[in-house]
C-alpha cells in the first residue's frame, strides 16, 4: 500500500516480516489468554463488534465470557476491581479506548494500585496491565486526545510504557503478564494501529530488558529522544535530513517512560553533543522536562548546544483541523528543530518536508473513532 | 482461651481490642506512636462478632479505622504495635502505620485511608474467588460516609450484576468526621443497596458482639454457600474523636446522651465481672507487645526505596 512506501524506513513493505500495530496487540492479547489461565480482559466494549479497535475480536468466543467481558461505565470501581482481582490471583488486563477516561480512575491508579506494594511493606503485589489508547485527528478534540504519560510516570509504583512498534508490544506485554509483579500502564497510540511495521528493522529487546529504551537509528550529529508515534516521526525526519543535508540522526525510542534507560541516552549524547526530545504530550512537567532534568543533573557538559524539545502546544487540543495541525509537532517542525540544532542557525537553508498534516499521512480511517 | 466457651471468647476478643486501644491512648502523649490513630473504641463488637464467622482464608478489606478488624481477623498484636511505632518489626516494616495495617497471612488484606476505596478491591477479590473457584467469603468493611462516594455505587452494581461472593458491611457510626449522617444523605442506606438487588440486613445491636455474631452467621453462610453478595448495615457508636486519643463529646456536633445510651448496651461496660476475669491475661499480652515494639529497631535507610516496584 502507498502509505507504507511513504513512511520509511520502518514501514517498507518488502519480503521481510511485516505486522501492524493492531495485529501485534491482538496477538499479545490472545497469547496472554492462551498461555496464562489466570488472565482476564475487562473493559468497556472488549466483547463488542469493534473489539477495542480489533485487538480483542474473537477472544470472548474463543476463551469465554468469564475471561473476556464488558464492564459498566464505572472507571474507578473497575480499576479497583482489577486491583482486588490481582490481589486474589487473577491477572487483569484493562482497557480504555481513550486515555482521557482513565482520569476517572486516578484514585485507584494513584492512591491504591501504585502504592499497594510499598504502603504495606511488600506484603502484596498488584500485577495488572492497563491499556490506554491516545486518540488524534479527525476532531478528537480536547477530551479524546490527551497523552497522559507524565501524569502516571510521576507516581512511584507505576511502570509506564509507550510502545512505538509491534516488537515493543510483543516483548513488553509478554514480560508484564508472565513475570512482572506490578501495575503496568501501556499508552498506545491510535494513529499507529493500521500501520505496517517491518519486524526486522526494530530491535527486539533481550528478555532481561523488555521495558528498556531502544536505539532505533544510529547517527553522530544529534540524539533524538522520542516517545510513541514521535519515534516514527523522528525516523522520517532523520531520513529526510540524511538525504537533504547528510545529517545523521541517532534516534532513541524511550519506550519506558517511568524507567527509561538513561545510560543509553547519555552514551548517545557523549557522541552527538546535541539533544532533541520529541514527545507526544505537553512539554512543561512532562517527558521533555524530565529528560532535560536528568541530563542537566548527571552530565550537563555533554550538551554542546542547548537542547530543543517538541511537544503539543500549551493548550487543550482544538478540534478544527487547521488548528490541530498547528497544535502537534510534525515532520516539518521536527526536521527544522534538528537542522537548527546541528547547523547552529535558524536560517539553515535545508529544505524541509512540505507535508503539513501528520494525520493525513497516518490516517486511514475516518470516524467515529 | 481454650477453656472458654464461645460467648466468653467473643467477649475476650472485644475486651482485648478495647484494652489495646486504651493502651494506645496512654502511650500517645509519649509521642512514640507518630501515626494518626482512628480508634475503634465503642465499635469493637462489630469486628469481633463478624470476624468470628470468618475463616483465615476468607479475605477482609478495611479502612483507616481498622485496629479492631485487624485483631479480630487474627492479626498479630506484636506486629501491630511495632507497626504503630514505625519499627522494622511491624507487619509492614513500618511503612504502613496505623492507617494501613495488613496481615495477608490471616486474610486481612490491607486498609486504605481514602474513604470507600477498598470496596472495589473486595468485589474484585470476590471475582477472583469465583473465577478461580476458591472457597472464600470476601468482606468489605466501610463506614456510612463511604456510601456517599461514587465508587460505592459502582462496586455494588458490579457485585450484584456478577453475583459475587462478597459481604458488604456498612459499619454505621452515623458520623463522617464531625458531620452527621442526616446532614449528608438524602437516602436510606439499605434502600439504596436494595436498588441493586442486594439482599440486605440491618443490625441495630452493634454494641453486642453476641448479637452481631449470631445475626451475621447465617449471612456469611449464605455468601459462602450460594456464592452471592449480601449487604449488612451494623449500627454502632464511636466513643472517641474522629482521629486521635481524645474525646470530643462537648464539641457540639453530637450529644453525650448517645454515649450514655450505648454504654448501657455495651457488654464491656456491663460485664465488669468478665472484665476483671480476663483483664490481667490481656494486659500481659499487651505489655509484651509494647515491650516488643519498644525494643524493635527502626527501619534501615536502605529500606526507603525497597518495594516501590
Amino acid at each position: 500500500m502507498a502509505l507504507t512506501q511513504e513512511i520509511s524506513p520502518v514501514m517498507k513493505a518488502t519480503q521481510r516480516r511485516v505486522l501492524t500495530y493492531r495485529q501485534a496487540l491482538a496477538a499479545a492479547m490472545r497469547e496472554a489468554l492462551e498461555v496464562h489461565p489466570h488472565v482476564i480482559i475487562m473493559g468497556q466494549g472488549v466483547d463488542d463488534h469493534k473489539g477495542i479497535f480489533g485487538t480483542t475480536l474473537g477472544l470472548p468466543e474463543e476463551f469465554g465470557s468469564e475471561r473476556v467481558f464488558d464492564v459498566p461505565l464505572a472507571e474507578e470501581a473497575t480499576t479497583g476491581i482489577g486491583v482486588g482481582a490481582a490481589l486474589n490471583g487473577l491477572y487483569p488486563i484493562q482497557t480504555h479506548i481513550r486515555a482521557d477516561f482513565a482520569l476517572l480512575a486516578m484514585n485507584q491508579i494513584v492512591n491504591l494500585a501504585a502504592k499497594y506494594r510499598y504502603m504495606f511493606g511488600g506484603r502484596f503485589s498488584v500485577p495488572m496491565l492497563i491499556r490506554m489508547v491516545v486518540g488524534r485527528s479527525w476532531g478528537q478534540g480536547a477530551q479524546h486526545s490527551q497523552s497522559l504519560q507524565s501524569l502516571f510516570a510521576h507516581i512511584p509504583g507505576l511502570t509506564v510504557i509507550m510502545p512505538s512498534h509491534p516488537n515493543s508490544i510483543l516483548d513488553s506485554y509478554r514480560h508484564a503478564i508472565a513475570q512482572y509483579p506490578n501495575p503496568v500502564i501501556s499508552i498506545e497510540h491510535r494513529l499507529m494501529y493500521d500501520l505496517q511495521f517491518d519486524l526486522d528493522l526494530h530491535p527486539a529487546q533481550p528478555a532481561a530488558a523488555p521495558f528498556g529504551s531502544r536505539l532505533v537509528r544510529r547517527g553522530d550529529a544529534v540524539t533524538i529522544v522520542a516517545t510513541s508515534i514521535m519515534v516514527l516521526e523522528a525516523l522520517r525526519a532523520a531520513d529526510h535530513l540524511q538525504e537533504q543535508a547528510g545529517i545523521e540522526c541517532e534516534v532513541i525510542d524511550l519506550h519506558c517512560i517511568s524507567h527509561p534507560d538513561r545510560q543509553l541516552v547519555l552514551a548517545s549524547l557523549a557522541k552527538t553533543g546535541r539533544l532533541v526530545v520529541a514527545d507526544t504530550s505537553w512539554k512543561a512537567f512532562g517527558v521533555s522536562a524530565e529528560v532535560c532534568r536528568w541530563v542537566c543533573e548527571s552530565a550537563p557538559n555533554l550538551l554542546r548546544v542547548p537542547a530543543i524539545t517538541l511537544g503539543m502546544a500549551p493548550a487543550p487540543c482544538p478540534t478544527a483541523k487547521s488548528l490541530e495541525d498547528c497544535f502537534y509537532p510534525n515532520l516539518g517542525t521536527l526536521a527544522d528543530a534538528v537542522a537548527r540544532l546541528v547547523t547552529g542557525r535558524d536560517d539553515h537553508g535545508i529544505a524541509l518536508p512540505t507535508e503539513v498534516s501528520m494525520a493525513d499521512v497516518y490516517k486511514k480511517f475516518k470516524g467515529p473513532f | 482461651m481454650r477453656h472458654l466457651n464461645h460467648a466468653e471468647r467473643l467477649f475476650y476478643q472485644s475486651l482485648r481490642i478495647r484494652l489495646v486501644e486504651e493502651r494506645l491512648i496512654e502511650l500517645y502523649p509519649e509521642d512514640k506512636i507518630q501515626s494518626p490513630v482512628h480508634l475503634s473504641i465503642g465499635q469493637e463488637a462489630v469486628a469481633s462478632g463478624l470476624c468470628a464467622n470468618l475463616r483465615s482464608t476468607d479475605l477482609l478489606f478495611a479502612t483507616y479505622r481498622s485496629h479492631a478488624f485487624y485483631l479480630a481477623k487474627g492479626g498479630d498484636l506484636k506486629q501491630m504495635m511495632a507497626e504503630l511505632y514505625g519499627k522494622q518489626a511491624g507487619g509492614c516494616g513500618g511503612k504502613a502505620g496505623s492507617m494501613h495495617l495488613a496481615a495477608p497471612e490471616v486474610g486481612f488484606m490491607g486498609s486504605s485511608a481514602v474513604v470507600a476505596s477498598s470496596i472495589p478491591h473486595a468485589v474484585g477479590a470476590a471475582l477472583a474467588a469465583k473465577r478461580l473457584r476458591k472457597d472464600q467469603v470476601i468482606v468489605a468493611v466501610f463506614g456510612d460516609g463511604a456510601t456517599e462516594e461514587g465508587v460505592f455505587h459502582e462496586s455494588l452494581n458490579f457485585a450484584a450484576k456478577h453475583q459475587l461472593p462478597v459481604l458488604l458491611v456498612c459499619e454505621n457510626n452515623g458520623l463522617a468526621v464531625h458531620s452527621r449522617q442526616g446532614a449528608r444523605q438524602a437516602y436510606d442506606i439499605l434502600e439504596l443497596a436494595k436498588v441493586y438487588g442486594l439482599p440486605v440486613t440491618r443490625i441495630e445491636e452493634g454494641a453486642d458482639d453476641q448479637e452481631v455474631f449470631q445475626k451475621t452467621k447465617s449471612i456469611v453462610a449464605r455468601v459462602r454457600a450460594a456464592s452471592e453478595p449480601q449487604f449488612v448495615e451494623i449500627k454502632t457508636v464511636r466513643y472517641k474523636e474522629h482521629v486521635g486519643p481524645g474525646e470530643d463529646w462537648e464539641a457540639g456536633y453530637r450529644s453525650r446522651d448517645d454515649l450514655v445510651r450505648w454504654q448501657q448496651l455495651d457488654p464491656l461496660v456491663r460485664r465488669a465481672d468478665w472484665v476483671d476475669r480476663f483483664k490481667d491475661q490481656i494486659m500481659q499480652e499487651i505489655d509484651a507487645a509494647v515491650a516488643f515494639a519498644e525494643a524493635a529497631p527502626w527501619p534501615e535507610e536502605s529500606e526507603l526505596l525497597t518495594d516501590v516496584i
